[in-house]
């Protein structure tokens, strides 16, 4: 039997090494890629049942067409998905990326190596932030595809009423999808807060998903007008603005603004939670 | 002190060589103070055990060597550094664990190995084959840790921190949840380490576990010390041996036993007496009870006298009856 025992000083991390060990960690969970194949395979039975509906759904904003246009079905399947799709797809890994460690007592089983706080932070915070957008680019793929391939790809009425052609409704639609980002990544920061705070897995990843749906209720209010504009989801609804005519981004670009706020108030919060908690788990 | 060297040869040049100082630790969880002015000093190369009954504090005190709790009052030094100047830099050469190893069930114990050393910096490929033929687990090795044993958990643990190449390696309780095989290749293992120059500050409540590997001790118990030294000193410290002591007739022997004022004789632990004194003395006393045919129904040795000692230092026999 060897007994190595040398003195040579350890090195130090690099965060993108912490990253490489959280990325791996994640990539080992069976639930990461439910998740991912979700995101990719749900929106085409959605399509097709959408698609074989005989009356469209027409008290939703592109219903009316969604039956029998593929853009227009894009669009509805967008909308649906931000009521509380992207917040729950999202929440699954933000929400218990910090919550894990409690759960199974690991924090100080990675705080007695070489990385810091700091460090282990941002690189769960990377992972998760990456993982957000996998989830929304995957649906946004799925999404668009599988309904242009069931529907097909005919120019879309706007919003205004104008007829837009096929190639500036992908390019349009496309963007609509992208537009989601900001307010995505804002609930992914407030699920990372709330596992920090909670330390509860099932917390992290209700709570936004929660609050998302309190968050629209308290949108659909009357009298609230000051108050509406600073809601992450109000920002899932800005793209609506890039299908009128003229179109208008004012609301794009408030809601990314208010979604950036929110983010760093929420990382912010967490950042500091975490660095200053004492670990006695585990 | 102002001056923080990061080379612990500068410090071994201006005294000793420490790999631990704490000076006048203390940390409260809310209302209960777990570690109440502790200082320690551990020097490199020595197996330094710090010992204490349950709740002593004793896990508290290497929560905060290892920057896991912060410490209400205090500093702790390891290898002349210190969290507030050199953050995680601290663990540069520290490697161990608190409590029972913890690590994530849907991963392998090869796995965590690879994924721990990305979070070292990066080591040589061929040390994880290395540090699991040290604790003899290559063969589960690539099994899920969801599937392993306590006993396998606890030696990843150990696996995991040798992987740190440490000079300084830290084990709470690493005898804890042990079958009698595991806790004599434990104590060979630190044993072995040691011989090979590493320091190694562990935890126990057990006083022949120290006594049997340890170099110095601190006792402890309720947050505070109540002894510090070599284990040759302990031993002079060392009260008479103690004994379980049944008869038919307990009265009667505590009767007769009033003859012998070198002897105390009281009621024991659950039934019978208890019985401590110099041996002469205690020889004589159950020959005097022979003789006035009290039957004797056992007569058998209870702590081993450093045992005494740690109870008695640590009174946790009064506790124990002021709760009961
Ligand atoms: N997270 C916590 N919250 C509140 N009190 C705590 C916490 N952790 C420890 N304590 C208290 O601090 C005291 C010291 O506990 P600690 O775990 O350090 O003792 P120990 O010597 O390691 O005991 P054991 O031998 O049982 O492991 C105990 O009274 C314990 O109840
Ligand atoms: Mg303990």
């Amino acid at each position: 039997m060897t007994t190595t025992v040398t003195t040579c000083p350890l090195a130090r991390p690099t965060l993108r090494a912490v990253l490489r060990w959280e990325t791996f960690k994640l990539r080992s969970q069976r639930r990461t890629a439910a998740v991912l194949l979700g995101a990719a395979l749900l929106p085409i039975p959605v399509a097709v049942i959408i698609h074989g509906q005989a009356r469209p759904p027409k008290d939703t904003l592109f219903g009316r067409f969604a039956t029998d246009n593929g853009f227009a079905l894009a669009l509805l399947i967008l909308g649906f998905a931000s009521q509380w799709v992207l917040p729950l797809l999202t929440a699954v890994v933000a929400g218990d990326i910090f919550a894990s460690e409690d759960q199974h007592g690991t924090w100080k089983t990675v705080l007695t190596r070489s990385a810091s706080r700091g460090q282990l932070f941002w690189a769960k915070t990377l992972t998760a932030g990456g993982f957000a957008t996998l989830v929304l680019g995957l649906l946004a793929v799925s999404a668009i595809g599988s309904s242009l391939l069931v529907v097909g790809h005919d120019p879309v009425t706007g919003l205004s009423g104008q007829i837009i052609a096929s190639p500036s409704a992908l390019r349009l639609v496309a963007e609509s999808w992208a537009s989601m980002l900001p307010a995505t990544w804002a609930f992914t920061a407030l699920a990372i807060l709330l596992s920090v705070w909670s330390r509860n897995p099932a917390v992290g990843i209700a709570a936004p998903v929660v609050l998302g749906m309190v968050m629209q209720l308290v949108g659909a209010l009357g009298g609230i007008e000051a108050i509406r504009p600073l809601l992450i989801t109000t920002s899932y609804e800005s793209w609506h603005g890039l299908l009128t005519q003229p179109s208008f981004i004012g609301p794009l670009v408030q809601g990314a603004a208010v979604s950036a706020v929110w983010t760093a108030i929420s990382l912010g919060t967490a950042f500091v939670l975490l660095r200053r908690r004492d670990i006695t788990g585990g | 002190m102002t001056s923080t060297s990061t080379d612990p040869r500068q410090l071994s040049a201006r005294g000793p060589d420490l790999a631990v100082e704490a000076v006048g630790l203390c940390k409260a969880y809310g209302p209960v103070i777990a570690v109440d002015d502790m200082s320690v000093q551990v020097a490199t190369g020595e197996v330094y055990g710090v010992l204490g009954p349950n709740g002593a504090g004793k896990t508290t005190f290497l929560r905060m060597l290892f920057g896991l709790v912060r410490p209400d009052a205090g500093t702790i030094r390891v290898f002349g550094r210190t969290w507030e100047d050199d953050d995680i830099g601290v663990l540069d050469g520290v490697a161990g664990f608190i409590e029972s190893p913890r690590f994530y069930p849907y991963l392998t114990g090869r796995q965590h190995l690879d994924g721990l050393a990305l979070l070292d910096g990066g080591h040589p490929p061929e040390l994880v084959d290395e540090v699991l033929e040290v604790v003899e687990m290559g063969d589960r090795a690539h099994q899920r840790v969801g599937t392993y044993s306590y006993g396998m958990r606890q030696r990843l643990g150990v696996a995991a921190s040798l992987l740190r190449e440490p000079r300084l390696l830290v084990l709470d309780e690493p005898a804890n949840g042990l079958d009698p095989g595991g806790i004599r290749d434990m104590r060979a293992l630190v044993k072995r380490l040691a011989a090979r120059g590493l320091t190694v500050l562990l935890s126990s409540h057990d006083m022949d576990e120290v006594e049997e590997i340890c170099d110095n001790v601190t006792i402890m118990s309720r947050g505070t010390v109540d002894f510090h030294g070599t284990i040759a000193r302990l031993r002079t410290m060392a009260p008479d041996p103690g004994y379980a002591l049944a008869t038919a007739d307990d009265t009667r022997a505590q009767e007769i036993a009033r003859v012998f004022p070198g002897l105390r004789v009281g009621p024991g632990h659950g039934t019978g007496l208890t019985v401590v004194g110099p041996r002469p003395e205690v020889t004589a006393y159950v020959a005097r009870l022979v003789q006035a045919q009290v039957e004797l129904l056992s007569f058998t040795p209870t702590r081993t006298p450093l045992e005494e000692l740690f109870f008695m230092l640590t009174d946790v026999d009064a506790d124990r009856a002021a709760s009961a």
